[in-house]
């Protein structure tokens, strides 16, 4: 009977001893899926002595929830979720050895645009980007063109008419040979991920080729006009001028440098 | 009949000197011109976030145009002082103001980036330093006693042409889209045409002596250019010392100008402060280019000892600058910009208006042409040194100290300038034909009149 008793108080200790890594924590909830609001709590099951506690955020330590009681219950309120603090949050216990526990606050990405304006040449290239912030990063991007109150979706074709360029956290379209009658108009990205989609919108303007040449041969029509004047008032005063070629001096006293021959430099 | 004050030319002759008239229709064409040059060198920053988005290059690859264009304007000036002395000023800035113009307009053609730094730095960069350094010469040999003034005034319109493109180059990229904007500057740049066509015809220069008929053998064409280019100044003592001190006044005096906000935000201060300082700074330069000009032409000082005090004052300021915000004052700063924001202005009146004091009006051109180019080095070490130095300690105090410290060495340098301790001009250096040209240097040069009929 001792026998017995003492082997299977062993095989218990054995058992727990290579159980998992650190002590058991309960959180409550699991995950965040898209709500307003949330408080994240940690229960530690096991008896262990805890010395304090804290959490992190995206891995830095959040100053104002570190606490050094030894309680074993952990509570962090986040009164209003965006996607500014949206990510991976982990309650610490200072226990022997520490234990964590993740949470993960999960939000719509928040999809914005660079520029919500953007402009192009004719059959130059049109450049647009949107970013986006969050957790998590969406996975999928889309681009859509609003004609009619369609959104009609834009297929990347790379090389041709679209481009577009992805990565987690941006998407570049970029549209080839723009042209004024098809491409003007509204464009819609959107991001997508496990939660759900966000979109922005761009408006793109194409500008005529010859649009910026109308001023620019204004203004040098107004160089031609006043390099004319200039030389045509030159050539009236020249006569006048005979001795000197150049304006008339402030002088008006008669000295005797004034020399039928002198050339004025003025 | 030398008078002890600065304005030593002789009571009887002072009429016959070139002073305002036409003059000051010079001043409004080079206020025209520098501001194109300058003025649109300096707010070509909103370009450049467009080309790091189109051609998708970093942001260094992109800055190279700039450092391409100043670098071409500042390199080619002796070329641009030479041909003024070969030809004339008028048909040298005309062609500068065209090429000007016409490297923006290919520049809105630009497909690669290559061709940009060839367009916008190199052809652009060629006609301004075809146009700068002729224009100045040309508005510094019209006056005599206003000399300062009129460069003070002129010079006025880089900061005020910054301040005033900055917004209208944003609206230009953003109706037109960057081509349309650079297509329109080129036209712009234009306008330094009919400001060049201001410039009366004048007495060509003397042909150097050694040239006898039409000779085309090597020999003599390597003289005549020597003699355009003015390279004989570099034998000279006085200039040398000259142009090292202004060498050594440009390494620290653009380094405010790089590092100033960056060195407000990382004591502390906002964004929005941080920039005030800087517009701050900026219009008390302006402020102090014009009564700087005005308060030198009134001859109670020398101009080189004005250009010293001026010099020495913005050394020590720029050297404060840290010392203000390591006390946290935003206040202390703010004065402190202020006052070397005056001073810096104040300083760049004078170092073109000393120039012809120390090398005589005739060689004035050549002498500008050739100071660009040397200085052109010193702009370039200035700024990659303080970064350097911000780098290694970890914040801008060395860099400012280093600078400040720079420009009183210069003033130092510019002590050893002979005559510097007189109280009046050093008498010039008699030209080669006439003996009495000693007697009455600038309006011997300005007139060129037989010397027979001079009086004393």
């Amino acid at each position: 009977m001792m026998l017995v008793w003492t082997v299977s108080v062993m095989l218990l200790s054995c058992w727990r001893a290579d159980a998992s890594t650190g002590p058991k924590i309960t959180s409550e909830p699991i995950v965040v899926n898209n709500q307003t609001s949330a408080v994240l709590s940690c229960n530690l099951t096991d008896p262990l002595p805890v010395k304090g506690s804290h959490w992190i955020y995206n891995g830095k330590v959040i100053e104002d929830s570190v606490s050094t009681d030894s309680n074993p219950y952990t509570i962090l309120r986040l009164e209003k979720i965006t996607h500014t603090n949206a990510g991976k949050y982990e309650c610490v216990f200072q226990t022997e050895p520490v234990s964590k526990q993740t949470i993960e606050v999960k939000t719509l990405p928040h999809v914005a645009a660079y520029k919500h304006s953007e402009h192009g040449n004719e059959k130059d290239k049109g450049v647009m980007v949107c970013v986006s912030h969050g957790y998590p990063l969406p996975t999928d991007w889309n681009w859509f063109k609003e004609e009619e109150g369609n959104h009609a979706p834009i297929i990347n074709n790379t090389g041709l008419k679209f481009e577009i360029k992805n990565t987690p956290n941006k998407t570049i379209l970029t549209i080839n040979d723009l042209n004024i009658q098809d491409d003007i108009g509204n464009y819609i990205c959107s991001g997508t991920n496990e939660i759900g989609s966000n979109s922005d919108k761009i408006y793109l303007r194409v500008r005529s080729r010859l649009a910026a040449l109308w001023p620019f041969l204004g203004i040098v029509a107004e160089v031609i006009v006043l390099v004319t004047i200039i030389f045509i008032y030159e050539r009236r005063r020249k006569p006048d001028e005979v001795n000197d070629g150049s304006a008339p001096l402030k002088s008006n006293s008669t000295t005797n440098h004034k020399d039928k021959n002198v050339r004025q430099r003025n | 009949m030398s008078k002890p004050k600065a304005k030593a030319e002789s009571g009887g002759d002072e009429a016959e000197l070139p002073d305002g008239g036409w003059g000051w229709v010079l001043v409004a064409a080079l206020f025209i011109s520098t501001s194109l040059v300058f003025g649109l060198m300096r707010s070509l920053g909103i370009f450049f976030v467009e080309f790091v988005q189109y051609f998708e290059e970093s942001a260094q690859a992109i800055s190279w145009i700039s450092s391409t264009g100043l670098a071409a304007q500042q390199f080619f000036s002796p070329l641009g002082a030479a041909l003024c002395n070969a030809y004339n000023a008028r048909l040298v800035v005309m062609v500068g103001g065209f090429l000007a113009g016409f490297g923006l307009i290919l520049a809105s053609q630009a497909t690669s980036l290559v061709h940009l730094y060839l367009t916008m730095g190199l052809i652009s960069g060629l006609g301004w330093g075809l146009v700068f350094t002729p224009m100045v010469a040309t508005v510094m040999a019209n006056f005599t006693r206003r000399r300062t003034l009129a460069l003070g005034v002129a010079f006025s319109s880089i900061g005020l042409s910054s301040f005033a493109f900055n917004p209208l180059f944003q609206l230009l990229v953003e109706t037109y889209a960057w081509r349309g904007a650079l297509l329109i500057l080129g036209g712009l740049s234009l306008n330094i045409i009919p400001c060049g066509a201001l410039i009366r015809p004048q007495q060509q220069r003397p042909k150097p002596k050694v040239v006898s008929v039409k000779t085309t053998s090597c020999a003599a064409l390597l003289q005549r250019v020597f003699s355009y280019l003015e390279l004989s100044l570099l034998l000279e003592r006085p200039y040398l010392t000259y142009t090292l001190g202004v060498t050594l006044f440009n390494v620290g005096y653009f380094v405010p100008y790089f590092h100033l906000v960056a060195h407000s935000r990382q004591v502390g201060f906002s964004e929005y402060e941080a920039a005030f300082v800087m517009s701050a700074a900026g219009a008390t330069d302006i402020l102090g280019r014009v009564t700087s000009g005005w308060f030198s032409d009134l001859g109670y000082f020398r101009l080189i000892h004005l250009m010293s005090l001026w010099t020495a004052l913005a050394g020590v300021f720029i050297m404060l600058l840290p010392v203000s915000s390591l006390s946290g004052s935003y206040a202390a700063l703010m004065v402190i910009s202020l006052l070397y924001g005056f001073c810096s202005g104040a300083l760049t009146s004078l170092v073109f208006a000393v120039v012809p004091k120390i090398v005589g009006v005739q060689r004035m051109m050549g002498a500008l042409g050739l100071l660009q180019l040397i200085e052109s080095g010193a702009g370039l070490l200035g700024g990659p040194l303080s970064g350097l130095l911000r780098d290694v300690t970890g914040n801008y105090t060395a860099s400012f100290v280093v600078a400040g410290s720079f420009l009183i060495l210069g003033t130092l340098t510019m002590a050893t300038l002979p005559h510097f301790f007189s109280c009046t001009d050093p008498p010039q250096r008699c030209s080669q034909n006439d003996k009495d040209a000693c007697s009455h240097p600038e309006l011997h040069q300005m007139n060129s009149i037989p010397s027979d009929t001079m009086v004393q």
